[in-house]
């Protein structure tokens, strides 16, 4: 054991001698730093800016005059996506989808106005936050530290002495991946300050603790493939090259191609490609406008024999609002049936990508990251069912209201009759009914079981890469 | 021309060359190959809506019984179809939406509805073939070029040669120029192939090509500069993938932070807000409050603008348009800010070759913000259109002739 410290010991003390290691090192440091800080503050002040629109939503609903509530059916509501805590870390899907969406009855709209529609266009990956950088630039780091990490040894001559003196293969390894895991080590620093920051605002104690593993496990792979190279490979500018080209592969190639193998395997139908298909079985459900819509015949039959009246006249209820609160039911569940097919189209493109995580660690680590950090597709389409749900809530306690607090004969003269008019407008403290809305991703341990799968392909990397030192380590000679 | 030879001769059996050369055909026969397979599955999507929405709007107009009951169900599809050149650079089709379905509502409401795909696919980007010209492909002539010097310095060959070819480049111009050659062929020959295919025109593949040709010289030139320093190749390799990291990463990703700092766009959330305020509270308001601000832009229908009844096809959609022309500052704001951007982001784009590739590629495919914002112009034109045609209908109130519908407008997009 002592000599593997010793190993690592003077390995940081010639890292710490050299300029380029240095300089490398120094420049990943401080644009780390600087990111976080950004990050976090635009995140920060973003979430505070979109719960302080959905507060303003529900007080501008509240504050709504006295009306016919159908009225309030079309007025609508806004839902607002607030970032959770880790999106300071990892922004994640958050400037790819819309982050607020318009309720209203009938309908199920798209959420809106994404950050990049009007971002500035300057190629691919013209985003940096603090998750891009220990994605993409880590690893880089540690291949320019570490690729000559045994080949010096070797070109030097040291190793044959070393081996000479009866140290093992094995510890020579050990003492190299000490070395280069410690400096992965301190670069976990500012994702575990950043974790502990989003614990203060809120966040799960145990998905912070999660993500921060999960990075130092991607790591612990760039380590363990570093040292590698570094054992096997006979030449240091072959050593060098060869994980250039790794990392080009891994972090650069295989995430869009797995992404273009997503996009191919499945095919996901748009909004608007499904919705048309939907509207054709939907006109088969009849106009909730349309209280007299022969579609309604069987549920007005069963509607007047459980109040044993003759005619929708004699209800003490109001035909209308009946009307439309059955259509609106029935529709909803249409809607959600083709809602809900196409984000299971959408998850499955997505577990596609995240299998890719089998040739690409960093596709692995993005997954998790996002996950956990509350910023992946499965959070958008949670805020997508959320949302749905508030929306039926809201626009079915209206329909109740036009049932209950409305006679049927002043809902139908209203549009002759100013005086009936006057009587279909509810008193606006019914408003109330809307519930105020907060979205918040799943409990944390939900995010950590969706993590486990993208967590175990890093293990497996990781587990490989050990069997490949190992046996390279006890092999190894001069 | 014997110098060339001999250097042929030599990359042959450069095992490490020729495995990034027939990496770089390989990524571009993927490149080229999924991106037509993707703007062919767009066109196939964009042809079944066509019939879906013809057969949609003629069962919503079936039932109808008078204008304004019309204008309010048919929905009419617009798209922004891909280029021919599209293939290439997916650019902005991932995270803009090119397909809408509009009708005379307020456009507002419906213009910024998006019909994106995956979010996953807009945050990690497709392997497109600009993404492989600007950002892939100098990596791996760094890779082919770093160490030629190195290589023969390490041969302990390095001064000899030199001191024989007379002078230097002689000898290493051949020798990096047969890789470049290598290497730009290799990503290029898929892509002309695919060019071909997809019958993009001559004009554009040549622009592209002469592109990504100048870009790799660009970086031929900063290895040869950088190469000169006497260095060990890991040393002169780590130093290129920083200037890559910088040029490529760094330089974009500071460059737009900095300009969306600086062109601040207003809130689209606002525009949404505004137009809805003012249509709902037009139920409320005197018919008045609606047709004066109405008129004013119509003076054609001054003649014609009372409305007597407590509802009206007319005034209904009389205050959808005024919704949205209260929206329409804010959203005009929201479009310049948009160009502002876009514009800013050109002229930043040449800090970064990359940048400068893929935005090349996108304007040469239509699928830059430019192109998104026609498009979205275009739908706003054809939404004039279907006033223009429902206005004289609604006010007029000539008897209900289905026969007329069949005259409706029709959304044709721009080439």
């Amino acid at each position: 054991m002592n000599t593997v410290l010793l190993i690592a010991r003077e390995e940081w003390r010639l890292w710490a001698r050299s300029r380029v290691v240095l300089v490398a090192a120094l420049i990943v440091a401080v644009l780390l730093a600087v990111t976080s800080a950004i990050t976090a503050a635009r995140v920060g002040d973003e979430a505070a800016k979109r719960t302080a629109r959905q507060a303003s939503a529900e007080a501008t609903f509240f504050a709504q005059p006295d009306r016919h509530p159908h009225r309030m059916v079309h007025y609508g509501h806004y839902a607002f996506r607030s970032p959770p805590p880790l999106a300071a870390f990892d922004p994640g899907v958050d400037a790819v989808t819309g982050q607020s969406i318009f309720l209203e009855g009938h309908r199920q709209n798209t959420a809106m106005f994404a950050d990049t529609r009007s971002g500035a266009d300057l190629g691919g990956f013209a985003a940096l936050n603090p998750a891009n950088l220990y994605q993409l630039l880590l690893p880089l780091l540690l291949i320019i530290i570490g690729h000559g990490m045994v080949l010096r040894e070797r070109e030097s001559g040291t190793l044959a002495v070393m081996l000479a003196q009866g140290q093992s293969g094995l510890a020579i390894a050990g003492g190299k991946a000490l070395a280069l895991a410690g400096v992965a080590a301190l670069f976990l620093l500012p994702v575990a300050g950043l974790a502990g920051f989003s614990v203060a605002a809120g966040e799960a104690p145990l998905a912070a603790a999660i993500l921060v593993a999960g990075y130092a496990l991607y790591l612990g792979v760039w380590v363990a493939l570093v040292l590698a190279v570094s054992l096997l490979v006979r030449q240091r500018s072959v050593a060098l090259g060869l994980l250039v080209f790794a990392w080009l592969l891994i972090a650069l190639i295989v995430p869009r191609l797995a992404i273009n193998a997503g996009s191919a395997a499945v095919d996901a139908p748009g909004k608007i490609e499904s919705d048309l298909v939907m509207l054709a079985q939907q006109r088969a459900l009849g106009d909730g406008h349309n209280a007299a819509d022969p579609a309604f015949d069987a549920l007005q039959k069963q509607v007047l024999e459980q109040y044993e009246a003759a005619s929708i006249e004699e209800l003490p209820i109001n035909w209308r609002g009946v009307v439309a609160g059955y259509s609106e039911a029935k529709l909803t569940d249409l809607m959600n049936g083709y809602a809900e097919a196409r984000m299971q189209k959408e998850a499955q493109q997505s577990r596609i990508v995240t299998l890719f995580g089998l040739v690409s660690p960093t596709l692995a680590v993005g997954a998790s990251s996002r996950t956990l950090a509350g910023t992946d597709l499965a959070t958008h389409h949670r805020f997508l069912r959320e949302s749905e749900a508030l929306r039926f809530d809201f626009v079915q306690g209206l329909n109740d209201l036009h049932a209950k607090a409305l006679t049927y004969a002043d809902d139908a003269a209203r549009s002759a009759d100013p005086e009936a008019e006057a009587r279909t407008r509810v008193n606006a403290d019914a408003w109330r009914l809307l519930e105020t809305f907060r979205f918040v991703p799943d409990p944390a341990t939900q995010r950590v079981a969706r993590a486990g799968l993208p967590l175990a392909l890093m293990l497996i990397w990781l587990a490989a890469l050990g069997g490949v030192i190992a046996v390279g380590a006890r092999r190894l000679r001069p | 021309m014997s110098a060339v030879l001999r250097e042929a001769r030599f990359l042959l059996r450069d095992r490490g060359a020729l495995l990034w050369i027939m990496l770089a055909l390989l990524l571009s026969v993927a490149a080229t190959g999924f991106g037509i397979a993707e703007v062919r599955d767009q066109r196939a999507t964009i042809a079944e809506l066509l019939v879906e929405d013809a057969r949609d709007r003629a069962n919503a107009l079936a039932g109808q019984s008078d204008w304004g009951g019309a204008a309010y169900a048919a929905f009419h599809l617009t798209y922004a179809p891909p280029s021919e050149f599209s293939f290439a650079a997916l650019g902005q089709r991932d995270t803009a939406p090119w397909l809408h379905r509009v009708r005379m509502l307020a456009l507002e409401g419906q213009i910024h509805e998006a019909d994106t795909k995956n979010a996953d696919f807009g945050l990690i980007g497709r392997f497109d073939f600009a993404f492989l010209a600007a950002a892939v492909a100098p990596l791996l002539l760094i890779l082919l070029l770093h160490d030629l010097r190195g290589q023969e310095r390490v041969a302990g060959r390095h001064d000899l040669l030199v001191a024989t070819a007379g002078k230097p480049s002689r000898l290493w111009l051949p020798r990096a120029g047969l890789r470049f050659a290598g290497l730009a062929t290799a990503l290029l020959l898929p892509f002309w192939a695919g060019a071909a295919i997809e019958g993009a025109g001559m004009a554009k593949v040549l622009a592209a090509s002469a592109l990504v040709l100048g870009a790799l010289a660009l970086w031929w030139l900063i290895i040869e500069l950088v190469g000169r320093a006497q260095a060990s190749p890991p040393v002169l390799l780590t130093a290129l993938v920083g200037i890559w990291l910088a040029l490529a990463l760094l330089v974009p990703a500071v460059a737009r932070a900095a300009i969306e700092a600086s062109t601040p766009v207003p809130d689209g959330a606002e525009i949404l807000m505004l137009q809805r305020e003012a249509v709902n509270g037009a139920w409320d308001l005197p018919k008045e409050a609606t047709m004066r601000p109405f008129l004013a832009a119509h003076p054609e229908w001054e003649p014609l603008g009372e409305v007597t009844r407590p509802f009206e096809w007319k005034w209904y959609f009389a205050f959808q348009q005024v919704g949205d022309g209260q929206a329409a500052p804010v959203a005009k704001a929201y479009r310049e800010g948009r160009i502002a951007r876009d514009r800013a982001a050109g002229i930043a784009a040449f800090l970064s070759p990359t940048a400068l590739v893929e935005r090349g590629f996108e304007r040469l495919a239509a699928t830059d913000t430019a192109a998104m914002i026609a498009y979205e112009d275009a739908v706003r034109a054809y939404h004039g259109e279907l006033r223009a045609f429902y206005y004289p209908m609604l006010f007029r109130d000539p008897p209900y002739d289905p026969a007329v519908l069949s005259q409706l407008p029709g959304y044709t997009p721009a080439q």
